[in-house]
C-alpha cells in the first residue's frame, strides 16, 4: 500500500529515498518507501531545537542507508545462502587474492612466470597423491533411500566436487608459494622443499574440508543442509537410531548421520523426500 | 521458525527489545529512549523482526489521518520475544533500570 503525507519531505530526503530505495530489493522497495517516509516526516515535525535537529537528520539519513543495505545484503544471503556458487565463487575470490599477493611479492613479471613455472610442475607433482590420501582417508559415502536414478544430479554433483577440488588445489599451491617467498631469496631449496611440504599440509587439509562440504550438501540441489537434530538416545547405542538429522531446506531431503558406526546403521543415510506427485 | 530456547542477545539488541516491550513502538522513538543511532537500530529491529522476536505493523491509515500524520510502522514483542526480553533482563540486570517505561 502507498501512504500520503500531509506535508511533503524536503528535497534532500526525497532525493535520498529515491537513490537508497535502488539498494533495496524491489519486492521491499514500495513498503520500505513508505515506512521511511513516515518516520522522515515525523522527524520533521517533532519539536526540537535547531542543532539537535539538524544532528537526528544526519543521523537517520545514515540509518536510512544503513536499512536498505541490510534488506539487499539479507536478500542476497536468502538467495546465495549455502548454494555450490557461493561455495565456488568464493573459492575464486581466496584464489585471486593469494595470486594477487603473489603478483605483489614478485616484481618483474619475466622472474614471476619463471618462479610459478617451477612451484606449479612441483604441485602438479605431488597433487595426485595427495589426492589419493584425502580420498583414500575421507568417511565413506552415504547409503540412498529411496534414491531414484537421477543423472543430471549425479553429474552436477561430481562437476561440482571437480571444480571445487581444482580450486582448492590452486588455492593451496599459491598460498604455499606466497608464505615461503620470503625465505626463497636467502634459501632456494630450503624454500622450495618447504613450498612442497607445505602444499601438501594444506592441500591435505582443504580436501579434506571439501569431502566433508561435499557431505553436507543436498544430493539433488547441493545446497548446504541446515537444523541440524539430534535424535535417539546415546544409552541405547545397540537398540536404536541416535545420532544427528539435517534436513535441506527446499524439501528435497534428510540425512542421517550415526553418532558412532555400530549404532543402527553404519553409514550416514541420505533420505530422499518422495513428493506425492511421483 | 522460533526457536525453543531463548535467543542471546546482542547488548543492544536486548536494549532495543526491551524498549520495545516497554511501549515505544517507532524507531525514533527507539532511538531516543536509548540513545543508539539510527544505524544500529533499524537493521537491529529488521533482525529482530526476521528472528520473530517482534513483529510489525501498520498503523490504521484513517485513526492516523485523524491526527493529520501519515501512518507509522510500528514494532510489537512476539510471544518468543517476551521470552528473550526476560532473558536478556537476567543476563544484564541494569537494562530494566535504564530504560523508563512508556507513559501512555
Amino acid at each position: 500500500m502507498s501512504h500520503r503525507l500531509p506535508t511533503p519531505l524536503p528535497r534532500f530526503d526525497r532525493s535520498l529515498l529515491r537513490a537508497a530505495g535502488l539498494l533495496v530489493p524491489f519486492s521491499e522497495r514500495q513498503d520500505w518507501c513508505d515506512s521511511w517516509q513516515a518516520e522522515l516526516w515525523h522527524m520533521h515535525h517533532h519539536r526540537r531545537s535547531r542543532f539537535a535537529s539538524l544532528r537526528l537528520s544526519a543521523d537517520v539519513s545514515y540509518g536510512l542507508v544503513l536499512d536498505a543495505l541490510w534488506l539487499r545484503a539479507e536478500s542476497w544471503r536468502r538467495t546465495f545462502g549455502g548454494t555450490p556458487i557461493l561455495c565456488i565463487a568464493s573459492l575464486f575470490t581466496l584464489c585471486s587474492a593469494v595470486l594477487l599477493l603473489a603478483f605483489l611479492l614478485n616484481t618483474g613479471s619475466h622472474q614471476l612466470t619463471g618462479h610459478f613455472r617451477a612451484i606449479i610442475g612441483r604441485s602438479l607433482g605431488a597433487a595426485p597423491l595427495v589426492i589419493f590420501v584425502a580420498y583414500a582417508t575421507a568417511s565413506p559415502s552415504h547409503e540412498a533411500q529411496n534414491s531414484r536414478s537421477r543423472p543430471f544430479a549425479w553429474l552436477n554433483r561430481k562437476l561440482f566436487l571437480v571444480v571445487k577440488t581444482l580450486l582448492v588445489l590452486l588455492f593451496t599451491c599459491l598460498l604455499s608459494t606466497d608464505i615461503t617467498h620470503p625465505l626463497h631469496k636467502l634459501f632456494p631449496l630450503t624454500a622450495d622443499l618447504i613450498q612442497v611440504l607445505a602444499f601438501v599440509f594444506f592441500s591435505l587439509l582443504a580436501l579434506r574440508w571439501s569431502f566433508f562440504d561435499q557431505e553436507q550438501r543436498c544430493k539433488q540441489c547441493l545446497r548446504l543442509l541446515t537444523t541440524p537434530a539430534r535424535v535417539g538416545r546415546p544409552s541405547r547405542n545397540l537398540l536404536e537410531w541416535n545420532g544427528t538429522e539435517q534436513v535441506c531446506k527446499q524439501g528435497h531431503g534428510t540425512l542421517s548421520v550415526p553418532e558412532i558406526e555400530t549404532s543402527w546403521h553404519q553409514y550416514s543415510q541420505w533420505i530422499e523426500q518422495v513428493s506425492e506427485a511421483s | 521458525m522460533p526457536s525453543a530456547t531463548p535467543t542471546r542477545l546482542s547488548h543492544s539488541a536486548a536494549l532495543i527489545l526491551k524498549a520495545i516491550s516497554l511501549g515505544y513502538r517507532f524507531g525514533l522513538d527507539v532511538m531516543e529512549v536509548t540513545g543508539l543511532p539510527s544505524g544500529t537500530v533499524y537493521p537491529a529491529l529488521r533482525r529482530l523482526e526476521r528472528d520473530e522476536l517482534v513483529e510489525s505493523k501498520w498503523e490504521p491509515e484513517d485513526e492516523a489521518f485523524a491526527s493529520n500524520r501519515p501512518a507509522r510502522r510500528y514494532y510489537q514483542v512476539t510471544r518468543t520475544g517476551k521470552a528473550a526480553a526476560l532473558a536478556a533482563t537476567e543476563r544484564y540486570p541494569l537494562l530494566a533500570r535504564l530504560l523508563p517505561e512508556k507513559q501512555a
